[in-house]
């Protein structure tokens, strides 16, 4: 492969066409193979080799590519990029023509797979120069994407054999791995949308379903719809192939927070097996109601949740954290009128200084409308009066 | 293989990449509207070199604010706006423009209008001194006319700036003076208009158009390494302007340590932190230490914590024999006691004969669309206003907080 001549090349592309070869065909266009190492098929002008041999818009397509190998070779992914673009767009034009067939689906996911990791090399080029807006090629390749997911989406006409619809996920996940990183989540409602109404979503690899849940899990986190994001990311840690470590500690860094939120804290032999001791103080202050660990906790590992996105909704696990405390004031003092004053005297010994007899009764009555304190708090007598039943209801009950 | 008779794409059917700026301006038509997918075809780039592309773009040549032939086209046309005749020629049949006072109008791209003629557009230096001129001179400047018209007029003038920017591809350091003047002007605007008839002053149209400005001048940041001196100011803006707006925060939260720890920055954080808590009292009282402008950003918001606080309270402190002072629950909104009274009573909440609130859960309702006036609670900005005027809201560099 890495010393073929352009011709031989040429001439197992046009086989690989001819005879409908959906995976070789997808081989001799990706950037995992080793034919883009080879010197003599990386040419500057390869567009008339390519008409000798193949038809529109196959020409174009491999000219293009050909003419990409050469820019990665030379390390300009700006370029690499632009000629991708090109791949994709006659790729497309093929594709379509394609009627109630699917064997390109190999090649489609191929060719936009290169498409999304060279944005991403070209963004990141730019950005070294100081060149070009943020975002601006990733978006970009996000809209060729959506152009191919919509021509898988409403083939409508072809058996479930030939359907392109089996292209829907793969497109979607590459989608969703975009809007993540541009922070436009948003645009991943039309996609989930499409796919749930599909008869096929239960029908796709594992791999892609758990791909799939991930970014779906997230999502819901983001939306605050932490029962959901449980169950979708659950599915993906519990179905991600053991061999997996990295993927299913990826998993992990999105489910443990949503677990916590709903009262759920991990073991200490989980967070050491997937490296996460990053987690093991937060987890260890919002049990204890422990506001200042949770806030050292947070501090000394924010570069860390940042970088993954889960800092703000560790920020939630305050007022958990804040309810476990408040538990802990109840358990002491064993009566069911509680002064406000013993909230206060709790808080300060957890170094919370600037919270005020005003905070408290604000932060109680949040506890209680959302659920996780039964009972009043009575201003004129200032206690807090709690149900002389289960007046802290398990947290797992609530959210 | 099948002869494929499919035609050849011609590559002279490509057509010239789009400029930025059009890009943009498709931006946010494009990723407006929940889950509208709009078709649009990849454009086919330019294989030319970058140095040719250089070539293409306008460069304008225009030394005053009008371009000379657009003033006499408009004079003649009869289409000036008052702000830009000549004086004593108002009243005339056809009033004459004057040209130190003319400023270029936004007009729609259209099919066969050619915009990028060099003599009508204005280069960087003379767009600055434009926005100057509406500035100083007109939204701050002493008018006959109700300050709904002086900014129609500054909104639609500088819409015009921006177009100029966008065809000349301006970017970077250029573009940030420019812009934030006009994130100041219209974070003003939202509040100073609060409360107007919709057809004198739509917020939504100054909402999407503010949050245009605001994010081309994030981005303009985030690629030109600094100085910028006004970053600390602009990031804690749009926190405000944003407030709960977890994609602001996250954006937030990866910028450098450095700049996210400035006082600014790190109010603006507290505060939003505090509204994702749910914890009005600290909000309001956070939101003290603001200054105008940030209280100005913040403001539209405000209602929402109001009413969120008598919310939670109202499930907090719901028992029959509940006895809130009306006084206490005045200051934690930082309020008047009849203004509060008024706010309790739009939200079902009761207030009775000794002014004593009577929280309960069942009684809370959202007040129904336009029944609250969030101008009648504008108290917490315009107590910041004091002497400042627009002149200084609008061109201040250094604001200080109170601390």
């Amino acid at each position: 492969m890495a010393h073929i001549t352009i011709n031989q090349y040429l001439q197992q592309v046009y086989e690989a066409i001819d005879n409908r070869e959906g995976s070789f065909c997808a081989e001799l266009l990706s950037f995992k193979h080793p034919h883009v190492a080879n010197p003599r098929l990386q040419l500057a002008s390869p567009e008339d080799k390519c008409q000798q041999v193949l038809e529109p818009p196959y020409d174009e397509m491999v000219a293009a590519h050909l003419r990409c190998t050469y820019a990665v070779a030379n390390h300009d992914f700006v370029e690499a990029y632009k000629f991708q673009t090109l791949v994709v767009q006659s790729f497309l034009k093929a594709f379509q023509s394609h009627k109630e067939e699917n064997w390109a689906l190999p090649v489609m996911f191929a060719v936009t797979l290169d498409l999304r990791i060279f944005a991403n090399n070209a963004e990141q080029q730019l950005q070294k120069k100081g060149k070009g807006q943020p975002s601006e090629m990733l978006e970009k390749a996000a809209e060729q994407l959506m152009s191919c997911f919509r021509v898988c989406a409403s083939d409508n006409r072809a058996g479930i054999e030939d359907s392109k619809k089996w292209g829907m996920m793969f497109l979607s996940n590459q989608l969703f791995k975009i809007y993540f990183k541009i922070n436009k989540l948003h645009l991943c409602k039309p996609l989930i949308r499409a796919i749930d109404s599909s008869n096929l979503k239960n029908d796709y690899s594992p791999a892609q379903k758990v791909t799939y849940k991930y970014y779906v899990g997230r999502k819901a986190m983001f939306d605050s719809d932490f029962k959901l994001a449980e169950e979708f990311l659950s599915y993906a840690f519990d179905h991600c192939h053991r061999s997996s470590q990295k993927n299913k500690r990826m998993i992990l860094i999105y489910l443990l927070p949503v677990k916590m939120l709903l009262g759920h804290m991990p073991t200490h032999q989980l967070l050491r097996k997937y490296d996460l001791m990053q987690f093991s103080d937060v987890t260890k202050a919002v049990s204890e109601g422990n506001l200042l660990l949770l806030n050292e906790a947070l501090s000394k590992h924010e570069t860390f949740f940042i970088r993954c996105g889960i800092f703000l909704i560790l920020e939630k696990l305050k007022i958990i954290t804040y309810r476990n405390l408040f538990k802990k004031v109840y358990l002491l003092l064993r009566t069911h009128q509680l002064p406000l004053e013993a909230f206060l005297v709790a808080l300060r010994m957890m170094k919370v200084e600037d919270v005020d007899i005003d905070e408290v009764q604000c932060i109680l009555a949040n506890l209680i409308y959302m659920g996780h304190i039964k009972g009043y708090i009575s201003h004129q007598h200032q206690k807090l009066v709690v149900s002389k039943q289960n007046p802290f209801p398990p947290l797992s009950s609530v959210s | 293989m099948n002869r494929r008779r499919s035609r050849r794409i011609s590559h002279s059917q490509r057509r010239g990449a789009p400029s930025e700026g059009q890009w943009r301006q498709r931006d946010k038509e494009q990723w407006q509207g929940e889950g509208k997918a709009q078709v649009r075809q990849a454009d086919e780039e330019e294989q030319k070199p970058r140095q040719h592309e250089e070539d293409t773009v306008p460069k304008g040549t225009c030394q005053t604010m009008c371009p000379a032939q657009e003033l006499r086209d408009r004079e003649a046309q009869n289409r000036l706006h008052h702000f830009e005749m000549l004086p004593g020629t108002e009243k005339d049949r056809r009033p004459k423009g004057d040209p130190s006072r003319a400023v270029k109008e936004y007009s729609r791209p259209a099919a066969g209008k050619d915009s990028t003629k060099p003599s009508d557009l204005r280069p960087p230096p003379v767009l600055l001194k434009t926005v100057n001129y509406l500035i100083n001179d007109i939204a701050a400047a002493p008018s006959l006319y109700p300050w709904t018209e002086v900014y129609t007029f500054v909104f639609d003038r500088l819409r015009a700036v921006k177009q100029d920017m966008i065809i000349q591809r301006m970017s970077g350091l250029d573009c940030v003076g420019i812009l934030e003047r006009t994130v100041r002007f219209l974070i003003y605007a939202s509040y100073r208009l609060c409360g107007e008839p919709l057809r004198l002053y739509d917020p939504r149209i100054n909402d999407i158009h503010l949050q245009e400005y605001l994010s081309w001048l994030l981005d303009c940041y985030m690629t030109k390494t600094g100085p910028h001196p006004n970053q600390e100011e602009f990031q804690s803006l749009s926190l405000l302007y944003n407030l709960g707006s977890a994609r602001t925060m996250q954006h937030t939260m990866q910028l450098p340590l450095r700049l996210r720890s400035t006082p600014n920055i790190k109010l603006a954080l507290f505060i939003n932190q505090a509204f994702l808590e749910r914890n009005p009292v600290r909000l309001l009282r956070l939101a003290q230490k603001l200054n105008f402008l940030q209280t100005c950003a913040l403001h539209r918001h405000l209602m929402t914590c109001r009413q969120d606080l008598l919310l939670v309270y109202s499930h907090g402190y719901s028992s029959r024999n509940c006895r809130f002072p009306l006084d206490r629950l005045a200051k934690l909104l930082f309020l008047d006691a009849s203004l509060t009274a008024q706010l309790c009573r739009s939200c079902g909440v009761e207030v009775n004969k000794d002014n004593q609130v009577v929280f309960s859960k069942a009684a809370f309702t959202e007040p129904g669309q336009g029944t609250l006036h969030c101008k009648l609670y504008h108290s917490i900005a315009s107590e910041k206003q004091r002497d400042l005027t627009v002149k200084n809201i609008v061109q201040s560099c250094v604001e200080t907080n109170k601390k």
